[in-house]
């Protein structure tokens, strides 16, 4: 019997800053390797690191929104060890200074916040490996939770909103599933703890999880650092306890200590009005969202702003259901994010409220909404007027447009009457290009189905 | 000449620049042949930068030969800190103290031998394929160290010369007391390290070497300043206080006879008190050491023979070829260093050692800063010791040679201020005495060494 499941989290997040933590090279993914180096990230005899103070505000953010105390200030300090993929033969990160302490989030208590840089990526070939640099120095927090977590789905879960606050306050990109990597600390039953390392997203959190409650009612866990392959979906054993790594910390001489001065803290206490889980039971309670709806909107700052500003103006349940399947959907599938374009949403307002009262018909308002994206000074009423796309709804003009597609469509008309209810759509879809979208769809069916039935 | 009379020559075309840097580099040959001050003599380089201050003869240091110790990065010049581990490697930028000499008219002769990443008092611990300097004025003596090869250099050079050095606990005082030049290491982070290759970083002092007086000024202060590459380094901007009160520190003078006679000499025309730092005389070189050495132990990590350097073929699991060429390349007293800086900062070890160590360092500078309330300046030998003979260096355990330092690494835990010149000669050989100022009141020094010299 499994029962006092305590799961702890130590998650590395890198931030989407213009440039690496200690350099001037661009932070960026998927370049050609070693491209983005310098002497250095690439840890030259000589070169000097320099704080990116981008870096710096961004974690703070994290570190607030985490409801973090914020030290006064922080030092860094060198983690040695050594391997291909560090220049220097040591991390820069922090260890007796970090720049949080103890927070919470989503219920769990935080430990602390830091900030570190990313070692250089390994890629393995057949019989060699290569290294690239380009990560070399990309700045990383270091998000620590006590083992508060209790189940599989709940650490999912608490990554799921961890990655939405991040993405709500523009400190991380989810580029690739190793852009978030997490230690995992597991134990079942009060015993030993088993560390799982280097774990990437959150769907194998929960795998590792899963798998790791199994194996040790199986076998009585003992304190270890485990890896996990997660091609096998299986961990295995990396070191024990009596041979764990020591690091022989040392302050980072060539950093001074960095002060987080007031003011610094009032420029960034400005952006941290209302974050995604705050909203999320907003929109349930104040505006009767769906739980689906809510949590979509909430999750993308931009769409967020846009619900709240055009929730103002329009019914917000009907609002929220027509832009998360509609506009969220629209973006997501052309990789568009709202904040990174000009959206001009009183004309958005505009078009629901057409939609709404029925004034154009459902096609009609997604052919706007998507030359809306793209041309933030469109203007909805002069391009309906132009087009003449205003909804017909006048039953006699509706009915005549059915008499034509009845009179033209007989065998369509003759499976209908004879049970196939698909008949009637392709009839529906006549009547619709015969108006050229313009028809209103509830009242074109209605007559149909009376005119044949009859 | 002294330095500002060739400038003013070589800007108003009395002196050809071409011409007097190909004397230069003939003298330099000749004095390298004989006393191993330079790891490489950059030859092509000097006389791009003659012929280009020829056409266009500006610059504070125009047309003035310059040797860079070899901690610290010149473009395109086998920098190596004399060490068999960095063999072959050019570095692909300047560093920000060469780029500024360049930038006044200043010709980059060659580097200079220093012992292995400046582990040493005595230049002997070289890296396996360099040569030890001999002493100026006696072959058969050390240099000092660990900048061996710019104190020599800057005392044998007939012709205009400044060197370019660098000290951690003592290697700019040390070598310019054993061959009788003036040796200043400023502030720490009034002049910026970005290009120097770390030893400890928190100590590290790039500073110069020279006879002339005036001229060492010269070039402290064309290479100070805050340089944003380096984020420990400081613009400086206040006012400079005169030194008028001075004191001497009681126990620096328990010291050798031959040395305490010379500088007490030196002392009978100057007025000062009597004071003792009774912190700094206890616990300064433990501090000292670990600090150094575990700041080391990781500096001296990188060099693992990837990317750059002493580089076999690799066949090897990482770890097997980090530890061959590790083994292979790194000196002696290298390998003791980092050793001994590891052990400091392990679990278990690092709160007695380590931590201890930067606690007990805050307490020695605050000691000083509280001298430093009643006197503008303290004054004591360099060394405490003539230069020795090369031959009985080999006799001593490290522990005496870490003592050797036990003059200079107080002020250079501090990160104050100090000049070393030359106090007199017993039977020859030259005794340094040195001034010590407060932070960032560097050209103070200058002025009172000027006045009472």
């Amino acid at each position: 019997m499994v029962n006092n499941i305590k799961i702890g989290l130590e998650i590395h997040c890198q931030l989407n800053t213009k440039s690496k933590l200690f350099c001037g090279c661009e932070n960026k993914a998927n370049e050609e390797p070693n491209t983005l180096t310098c002497p250095v990230c690439l840890g030259h005899p000589g070169a000097k690191p320099v704080l990116n103070k981008q870096a710096v505000m961004k974690a703070l953010k994290v570190a607030l929104a985490m409801n973090c105390q914020i030290n006064p200030a922080m030092v860094f300090s060198r983690k040695s060890y050594f391997f291909p993929d560090l220049p220097n033969n040591f991390q820069v990160t922090q260890y007796e200074f970090p720049l949080a302490g103890k927070g919470f989030f989503d219920g769990i208590t935080i430990k602390r916040l830091h900030i570190e840089e990313d070692p250089g990526k390994l890629i393995h070939k057949a019989g060699y490996v290569l290294v690239d640099y380009n990560r070399s120095g990309v700045p990383l927090i270091e998000i620590v939770t006590e083992p508060e977590l209790t189940s599989a789905d709940r650490a999912k879960e608490f990554l799921r909103n961890l990655i939405w606050t991040l993405e709500y306050l523009d400190v991380y990109e989810r580029e690739s599933e190793s852009s978030l990597r997490c230690d995992v600390n597991i134990s079942i039953n009060n015993g030993s703890r088993v560390e799982v390392k280097n774990v990437n997203g959150m769907n194998d959190v929960k795998r590792v999880i899963e798998y790791e409650v199994e194996r040790q009612q199986q076998h009585q866990a003992v304190q270890e650092t485990r890896g996990w392959d997660s091609e096998k979906g299986i961990t295995y054993q990396m070191r024990t306890k009596e041979n764990e790594d020591d690091y022989g910390y040392i302050t980072e001489p060539n950093l001074p200590m960095f002060e987080i001065s007031n003011e610094l803290m009032d420029n960034i206490k400005v952006d941290l009005a209302e974050l995604p889980l705050e909203k999320i039971k907003k929109y349930i309670k104040d505006f009767g969202l769906s739980l689906n709806d809510a949590e979509v909107i909430a999750s993308d700052k931009g769409v967020a702003e846009l619900f709240e500003k055009v929730s103002m103006h329009v019914n917000p349940v009907r609002a929220a259901k027509w832009i998360r399947q509609e506009l969220v959907r629209h973006l997501s599938l052309n990789k568009v994010k709202l904040n990174n374009i000009t959206f001009n949403s009183k004309e958005f307002i505009k078009l629901l409220k057409l939609f709404f009262e029925k004034k154009i018909t459902d096609k009609v308002a997604k052919d706007i909404m998507k030359k809306l994206i793209k041309d933030s000074s469109f203007n909805v009423e002069k391009y309906i007027k132009d087009n003449s796309l205003t909804a017909v709804s006048d039953e006699s003009e509706i009915e005549s447009l059915c008499d034509s597609v009845i009179s033209s469509n007989p065998k369509a008309v003759e499976d209908y009457k004879s049970g196939q209810e698909n008949a009637l759509n392709f009839l529906m879809g006549q009547v619709m290009k015969l108006s050229k979208g313009k028809a209103s769809p509830d009242i074109a069916k209605e007559i149909l189905k009376r005119k044949i039935n009859k | 000449m002294n330095v500002h009379d060739y400038v003013e020559n070589v800007k108003s075309g009395n002196i050809d620049v071409v011409e007097y840097i190909e004397n230069v580099l003939e003298e330099a040959e000749r004095i390298n042949s004989a006393y191993n001050y330079y790891t490489t003599i950059c030859s092509d380089l000097a006389i791009g930068l003659a012929k280009m201050v020829k056409n266009n003869p500006k610059g504070k240091l125009a047309g003035v030969p310059v040797s860079v110790k070899d901690c610290i990065c010149v473009k395109g010049v086998e920098t190596t800190s004399s060490s068999d581990i960095l063999k072959g490697y050019k570095p692909v930028f300047h560093a920000t103290v060469v780029q500024k000499l360049i930038n006044e008219g200043a010709i980059i002769i060659g580097k200079t031998v220093q012992d292995e990443f400046g582990f040493g008092s005595f230049s002997v611990n070289v890296g396996k394929s360099f040569k030890v300097p001999l002493n100026p004025v006696d072959p058969l003596r050390s240099c000092g160290g660990s900048s061996g090869g710019a104190a020599g250099v800057a005392a044998k050079s007939n012709l205009v010369h400044l060197s370019l050095a660098e000290s951690t606990g003592g290697s700019i005082a040390c070598p310019s007391s054993f061959c009788g030049v003036n040796g200043f290491t400023p502030t720490y982070g009034n002049v910026s390290r970005y290009g120097l290759i770390d030893y400890g970083s928190s100590l590290d002092k790039i500073g110069v070497i020279g006879k002339d007086l005036n001229g060492v000024e010269l070039m402290f202060d064309v290479i100070k300043g805050h340089d944003a590459n380096d984020s420990t380094s400081i613009e400086h901007i206040n006012e400079k206080k005169e030194i008028t009160k001075v004191a001497v520190i009681k126990s620096a003078f328990d010291v050798d006879d031959k040395v305490k006679s010379i500088v007490e000499k030196k002392l009978s025309d100057i007025e000062y008190d009597e004071i003792e730092l009774p912190l700094t005389k206890k616990y300064s070189l433990s501090s000292y050491s670990i600090i150094a050495m575990a700041e080391a132990s990781t500096n001296l990590a990188k060099f693992c023979g990837m990317r750059y350097g002493a580089q076999p073929d690799i066949t090897m699991p990482y770890n097997e070829q980090f530890t061959k060429v590790r083994s292979n390349n790194l000196g002696k007293e290298t390998k003791r260093r980092i050793i001994i800086g590891t052990f400091a900062r392990m679990s278990g070890y690092r709160d007695a050692y380590y931590i201890k160590a930067l606690k007990v360092r805050q307490a020695i500078i605050n000691e000083y800063k509280k001298t430093f309330k009643t006197y503008d300046a303290l004054i004591s030998p360099t060394m405490p010791i003539l230069p020795p003979l090369l031959k009985n260096i080999e006799n001593l355990n490290p522990l005496d040679i870490y003592k050797m330092d036990q003059l200079t690494v107080g002020v250079n835990l501090a990160g104050l201020p100090h000049l070393s010149s030359n106090a007199g000669y017993f039977e020859g050989l030259p005794v340094g005495m040195m001034v010590v100022g407060n932070h960032f009141n560097d050209n103070a020094i200058f002025d009172y060494v000027r006045k009472t010299w």
